[in-house]
């Protein structure tokens, strides 16, 4: 029996290790090319593959390698692979950090090195960034405020499902708010945190269309927020309700199109943001001047 | 009284005490509750209204029917890190099951008992390590945390699975007599854990090798199978939570459940069961289900920021677990 487990458990080590080496082929294909290295947020996100996608896409074109690492939200994990990548040599990295102060240290070691450093979607506060390319979240938030007055006629009450741990969340909101300020006949009564997840914004919405039963209108600032959000009030049967999401996933834009109460989405362009990134490089390369901000338009997409 | 028989049983006058303040500390987390409750009622006036009851104990279902699990674990001493990756895995099973391949309401089922299975398989798992193989539950589960999510999220592709039958919102979204069904199936679930812990042998059993593992053992208690029916009738429970959960959200999501762990074993914690196994009860385990229910939704409907929120949660457990540390009987305080 003892003998038998030992065995088992050995086929198991090596069956997985197998596999697992299996999984990280074409990680070190050598080209003339540049070398860049990629650390992601985290690969979990449609948004995310989707801006892998884009640098993956326009990467290609210019002929350069990529290396795509995913930093899965651990500013720890993401420090050592920027590390990993000044070891390397890399010609570039960019970064999605997992946190905007605490990434500063890294990036300052990447500087040491002389190796360019662009940060994409969430921006880095210190070190030296050559460009940062990410959508205008307070264009998006103030698109989704007008989009709500517009269809609200400029009268009732609104909520916001928030995330406001993270910076692309708290613009958002903040960009709502400033533009609802120009709607006087408008009111902002509820403000909670969903945590960007589903099954924190459903509790989060069923609170908030609790103490407002009258709510007209929720802003959900990413689409996880804004489903939540529409499973409470589809519980209520409240269809009349507006609910705007952010990001226009799939599932998002399919639930638009069935006809719920989630009536529009801010869209990012997540695959325009990795192929700017690439472009901001390119231009780099050749000794072009590159702006220290690039933003990527965002736009309100709804049924119509 | 020195010499005579006496009819009566004298405990030293520290046990005295001891037995009084652990009565005392079963109704703290009930008067603890009527005053958040008074709190809450006074800066909100939504929240003593039979809806926003109904919304509270909705909100604390899922947790709820995790919670029942974790404290028969935590019972033995152990601990289940796994439970939100595993519900999200059982969640996005069912899904795929009832969203697949048009069988109607026969998918439905077929995939709500394929969530028990997939809890059932972990449970049995984490089971197996811990008690014949002797690896710490909090290894083998975290082992089984991190596993179980990338599971859920390979088999989902990353993408919610949406698009479901409506039979499929039945344990989610409907309502019997006024109640929804995830409260009916959660209170069922804490009857049924209160009757198989204090009322049947294997539960005493619980109770004994949490306490004190050899002592049990050499009582003639197989303590390894305790252990490992444990671990399984949890699993069974995170299956059931798992299906539940998405079809409150009319979706299998591969991310949802993130850190339910933290906030089942809060509720556990602050019910007054001890993590060092041995003590509490599943009845305590309900109450600290209501007080966080109750102090989430009370802070939401007052509109207090949600930085404050956390801190606020924080501080409770802190209380939770300083009142459980004073409730060891005195010579254990001393050390």
């Amino acid at each position: 029996m003892k003998t038998n487990m030992s065995l088992l458990l050995l086929t198991v080590f090596v069956t997985a290790s197998l596999v697992l080496t299996g999984c990280q082929s074409g990680g070190n294909s050598s080209s003339g090319g540049k070398r860049i290295g990629v650390t992601l947020l985290t690969r979990e996100h449609e948004f995310y593959r989707q801006l892998e996608a884009g640098l993956r896409d326009a990467a290609n074109k210019q002929g350069y390698d990529l290396i795509v690492t995913s930093g899965d939200f651990d500013l720890a994990k993401q420090q050592s692979q920027i590390e990993n990548f000044v070891v390397q040599g890399v010609d570039a990295i960019v970064v999605c950090p997992a946190d905007s102060k605490g990434i500063a240290p890294a990036i300052e070691r990447a500087n040491e090195a002389n190796i360019p450093v662009f940060t994409a979607d969430i921006s880095a506060q210190g070190g030296q960034v050559v460009s940062h390319i990410a959508s205008d979240n307070l264009a998006g938030g103030r698109l989704a405020a007008d989009y709500i007055a517009r269809a609200l006629n400029g009268q009732g009450t609104v909520g916001i499902i928030g995330q406001p741990e993270v910076q692309s969340g708290l613009d958002r909101e903040t960009g709502f708010k400033e533009e609802m300020t120009k709607h006087p006949g408008i009111r902002i009564v509820s403000v909670l945190n969903g945590g960007g997840v589903r099954d924190r914004a459903l509790k989060a919405a069923d609170d908030m269309l609790q103490g407002n039963p009258e709510l007209k209108a929720i802003f959900g600032i990413n689409d996880d927020s804004a489903l939540g959000a529409l499973s409470a009030a589809e519980a209520r049967n409240r269809s009349d309700m507006i609910i705007v999401g952010y990001d226009a996933t799939p599932e998002a834009v399919e639930a638009i199109e069935r006809g719920g109460a989630l009536k529009a989405d801010v869209a990012q362009q997540p695959r325009d943001i990795g192929a700017k990134t690439i472009e901001a490089i390119a231009t780099h390369f050749g000794g072009g001047q590159v702006p220290k901000i690039i933003t990527v338009p965002v736009k309100i997409v709804d049924s119509g | 009284m020195k010499n005579k028989p006496s009819s009566t049983i004298h405990y030293p006058l520290s046990t005295i005490h001891y037995l009084q303040w652990q009565r005392v500390a079963e109704y703290a987390i009930v008067v603890a509750i009527v005053l958040e409750s008074i709190v809450f009622a006074v800066i909100a006036p939504q929240f003593f209204s039979v809806p926003n009851l109904i919304n509270v104990a909705l909100s604390i279902a899922i947790t709820g029917i995790l919670a029942v699990g974790m404290t028969g674990v935590i019972l033995t001493g152990g601990i289940d890190l796994s439970i939100g990756s595993v519900a999200a895995l059982a969640g996005v099973v069912a899904a795929l099951i009832a969203g697949g391949g048009g069988m109607g309401g026969n998918g439905v089922l077929l995939g709500g008992i394929a969530a028990l299975g997939v809890g059932l398989v972990v449970g049995l798992f984490n089971g197996v390590m811990i008690a014949r193989f002797r690896v710490p539950p909090f290894v083998v589960t975290l082992a089984m945390l991190t596993i179980c999510r990338g599971l859920a999220f390979i088999v989902t592709g990353g993408r919610s699975i949406g698009n479901l039958p409506p039979s499929f919102g039945f344990l989610g979204r409907e309502r019997v007599l006024g109640v929804p069904v995830p409260v009916v199936i959660m209170l069922v679930v804490f009857a049924v854990g209160w009757f198989v812990l204090k009322r049947m042998t294997f539960g005493r059993y619980v109770y004994a090798v949490g306490g004190n593992r050899e002592a049990s053992f050499l009582a003639g208690v197989n303590t390894k199978r305790v252990t490992l029916l444990v671990y399984v009738l949890n699993g069974l429970l995170v299956g059931l939570a798992g299906v539940v959960l998405a079809s409150r959200l009319g979706a299998g999501v591969p991310n949802a459940g993130l850190q339910y762990e933290l906030d089942v074993i809060a509720a556990v914690v602050v019910g007054g069961t001890s993590l060092s196994g041995g003590r509490g009860s599943v009845i305590g385990t309900l109450w600290g289900a209501i007080f966080i229910g109750v102090l989430n939704n009370g802070m939401n409907l007052a509109g207090i920021d949600p930085y404050m929120q956390r801190i606020a949660l924080g501080v409770v457990i802190l209380l939770a677990v300083l009142a459980d540390q004073l409730n060891k009987s005195p010579g254990e305080l001393k050390t």
